[in-house]
C-alpha cells in the first residue's frame, strides 16, 4: 500500500471555478516529489487537501490507509500529527522564542490542559534541541523568532515539522522568499530528511531547475490538472513548456 | 500576439467611471455611499441646530464675566474646608478602587467573550451574536447602565461597579476581538496543521501575539473608568472623590473646594498615565515599538 493515494480529487472554493480537476497520483514512502506549475494552478490547494486544511469536494485522499476526507475531528488531529507542513512565510509566532515555536509541533500529541499549560517532557525538549542542532541553529534557541533571518526562520519551521515525528512533510514553496544560498541550505536539509530519516517529502516549487535537481519525481500541474507525472530525468523542455503553457518566458534564468 | 488580439476583442472592461467619465479609484460600494450621506446629513443638522436654539435670557457679556470670575476662584484659590487631607486621599482611593475593580473583572470576562467574537477563532453565527449583543450594550452610555442597575441594587457603589463593568466588558470585547482578528492567519494555519486544537492555538499562538495590545486597551479602559467613577460618585452616590465634588459644588457652593478636588483628580489622572506608560515601556517594550 502506498503512503499517499490521491484518487479523482476535485476541489472548488466557489461554484464558478474548479481549482482541482480529477487529480490522481500516489506517493511511496521515502520519495521526494516536487509539484510544479504556474501561479494559480492549484499547487497550494492540492497540498492543503492532503492534510485537510481545506475541505475535499470530490474524490478521495488516502493517507496511511485512512480516508482523509471522512475523518472526524479527533482522528483528523491525529492524522495531522503524521503530516508536517512547511510554509513559504514560515508562519512562526514571532513574539515567541525559537524553542517554543519548535515545541508547538508537539501540540498534536497533547491534551488540552497539557498544551495550554505548556507541559513538555524532557525528552521532547532534548529532541527539539537535537533538531535545532541538526539544522545548525542551536545557538539561536532562546532568541525571539522575529530576530532571525528568513533562512533561519525556515529552518525553525522545518524543526517544528520534524518534531511531530511525521511520515510525510508537505512544503508549500519553502524557498520562494529566500536568496539562492539560503535556498540551497533549505533544499539540502529537506533532501537529507528524506534520505536519512526516510520521511517522505512533497514540495511545491516555482523553480523548475531546483525541482529537477532535488526530486526523484516531478508532478506538473496546469489549471488544476496533472499534465506531467514522472521521473525528474524525463522532464524535458517540451514537457516544461506544456506545463507552463505560453506563460513561461525566458526572461528569468537562474 | 495574444495580448494584441485581446485588445481588439469586444470590450469587457473592469474600469469603473464616475458620471463625468473620470476613472474611479474607490470601489464605490454601498458602505461608502452610506458613510458619505451620513456625514453630509450630520453636518447639515449641526449647522441648522444653531438657528433653532432658544436665545431668550442669554446675556452673553454677563455670562462670560461671571464664568471667568468663578473659574478664577476655583482654580487660583483652591482650599479644603469640609474635609481633611487624609479624608481626601481616602476618597480618591475609593474612586481609583472602583475603577480598578470594574476594569480588572471586565477585562477577564471580556477576554473569553472576545474569543467567541473574533471571526477567525469562532463560528460565524456565534461571533455575529456576540457582536450584536455587545454593540447594543456599548450603545447605551455607562451612566445609564449604572442607573439601570440602581433599580435592582439601589444607588451606591454596587450599582456603579456593575454598570461600569457592563460597559467595560462590551468595550473591551470589541477591542480585544479586533486585535485577535489581526493575528496572521498563517500562524493559525501552521498550528492547526500540527494537530493543535483550538485551546492550544489560542493560548500559544493568539495570546502571545496580541498580549501587548490587550494590555494597552485595558489601561486605556482603566483611564476611562477612573473618569466614570468620579462622575458616578456624583451622579449615583457611589461615594469616593466624585461624591465630595458633588457635595462641594451642589450642596455647599464652595468653589474653592471644587477647585481643590479638580486638581486632585487631575493629578491622579496624570499619575495613572505615567504609571501605565512606564509599565508598558518596562515590561512590554514591543508595544511601543510595533
Ligand atoms: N481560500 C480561497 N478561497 C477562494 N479561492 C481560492 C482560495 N485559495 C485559492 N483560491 C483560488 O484557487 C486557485 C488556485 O490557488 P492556489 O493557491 O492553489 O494556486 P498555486 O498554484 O498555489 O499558486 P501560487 O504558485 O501563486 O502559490 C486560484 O485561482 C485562487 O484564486
Ligand atoms: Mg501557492
Amino acid at each position: 500500500m502506498s503512503l499517499l493515494q490521491v484518487n479523482n480529487l476535485g476541489k472548488s472554493y466557489n461554484s464558478e471555478t474548479q481549482v482541482l480537476k480529477d487529480v490522481n497520483f500516489t506517493v511511496e514512502t521515502g520519495e521526494f516529489v516536487s509539484v510544479i506549475g504556474p501561479s494559480g494552478a492549484g499547487k497550494s490547494t492540492l497540498l492543503r487537501c492532503i492534510n485537510r486544511m481545506v475541505e475535499i469536494n470530490e474524490g478521495k485522499v488516502i493517507f496511511n490507509n485512512s480516508d482523509v476526507g471522512s475523518l472526524k475531528k479527533k482522528d483528523l488531529r491525529k492524522l495531522r500529527t503524521d503530516i508536517g507542513m512547511v510554509f513559504q512565510h514560515y508562519n512562526l509566532v514571532p513574539r515567541l522564542t525559537v524553542i517554543e515555536n519548535v515545541l508547538h509541533g508537539r501540540f498534536g500529541y497533547k491534551t488540552t490542559l497539557q498544551g495550554v499549560l505548556g507541559r513538555f517532557s524532557e525528552e521532547e525538549k532534548e529532541q527539539a534541541f537535537f533538531l535545532l542542532q541538526k539544522l545548525g541553529i542551536e545557538e539561536h534557541a532562546y532568541k525571539r523568532c522575529d530576530q532571525l533571518s528568513g533562512g533561519q526562520q525556515q529552518r525553525v519551521g522545518i524543526c517544528r515539522a520534524l518534531i511531530q515525528d511525521p511520515k510525510l512533510i508537505l512544503c508549500d514553496e519553502p524557498i520562494a522568499s529566500l536568496d539562492p544560498n539560503s535556498s540551497k541550505v533549505i533544499m539540502d536539509h529537506l533532501k537529507s530528511i528524506t534520505n536519512e530519516l526516510g520521511i517522505t517529502c512533497l514540495v511545491n516549487l516555482h523553480q523548475v531547475e531546483v525541482a529537477q535537481g532535488y526530486s526523484d519525481r516531478i508532478i506538473g500541474l496546469r489549471k488544476g490538472e496533472i499534465v506531467f507525472d514522472g521521473k525528474s530525468a524525463l522532464l524535458r523542455e517540451e514537457q516544461i513548456n506544456h506545463i507552463y503553457g505560453t506563460e513561461r518566458r525566458e526572461l528569468i534564468t537562474v | 500576439m495574444e495580448i494584441l488580439r485581446g485588445g481588439a476583442q469586444p470590450k469587457q472592461t473592469y474600469i469603473k467611471r464616475t458620471r463625468t467619465g473620470r476613472i474611479n479609484i474607490k470601489a464605490g460600494n454601498k458602505v461608502e455611499l452610506v458613510t458619505k450621506w451620513t456625514i453630509a446629513m450630520l453636518s447639515v443638522l449641526t449647522i441648522m441646530a444653531f438657528f433653532f436654539f432658544d436665545y431668550t435670557g442669554l446675556q452673553l457679556e454677563r455670562a462670560i464675566t461671571e464664568t471667568a470670575y468663578n473659574l478664577k476662584t476655583m482654580f487660583l484659590e483652591p482650599t479644603l474646608s469640609h474635609f481633611s487631607w487624609g479624608e481626601a486621599f481616602y476618597q480618591i482611593g475609593i474612586t481609583v478602587g472602583l475603577g480598578i475593580l470594574a476594569t480588572v473583572i471586565g477585562a477577564i470576562i471580556a477576554l473569553f467573550l472576545a474569543f467567541l467574537a473574533a471571526e477567525n477563532l469562532s463560528k460565524p453565527w456565534i461571533s455575529k451574536t456576540v457582536r450584536v449583543v455587545v454593540a447594543f450594550i456599548r450603545a447605551v452610555p455607562t451612566v445609564l447602565w449604572v442607573l439601570i442597575f440602581a433599580i435592582a441594587a439601589g444607588l451606591g457603589s454596587e450599582a456603579a461597579v456593575l454598570g461600569m463593568l457592563f460597559h467595560s466588558i462590551a468595550y473591551l470585547v470589541k477591542a480585544f476581538s479586533e486585535s485577535f482578528e489581526e493575528v496572521d492567519p498563517g500562524i493559525l494555519d501552521a498550528m492547526r496543521a500540527t494537530g493543535s486544537n483550538w485551546w492550544h492555538m489560542v493560548t500559544h499562538g493568539v495570546l502571545p501575539s496580541t498580549f501587548t495590545y490587550l494590555l494597552s486597551w485595558t489601561f486605556l479602559r482603566f483611564e476611562i473608568n477612573f473618569g466614570v467613577a468620579v462622575a458616578m460618585g456624583a451622579a449615583a452616590g457611589a461615594g469616593g472623590i466624585g461624591f465630595e465634588l458633588f457635595m462641594a459644588s451642589g450642596f455647599y457652593f464652595d468653589l474653592r473646594e471644587v477647585g481643590f478636588i479638580t486638581y486632585a483628580i487631575l493629578i491622579i489622572a496624570i499619575f495613572l498615565e505615567i504609571v501605565s506608560t512606564q509599565l508598558k515601556n518596562r515590561y512590554f517594550p514591543a508595544a511601543t515599538k510595533n
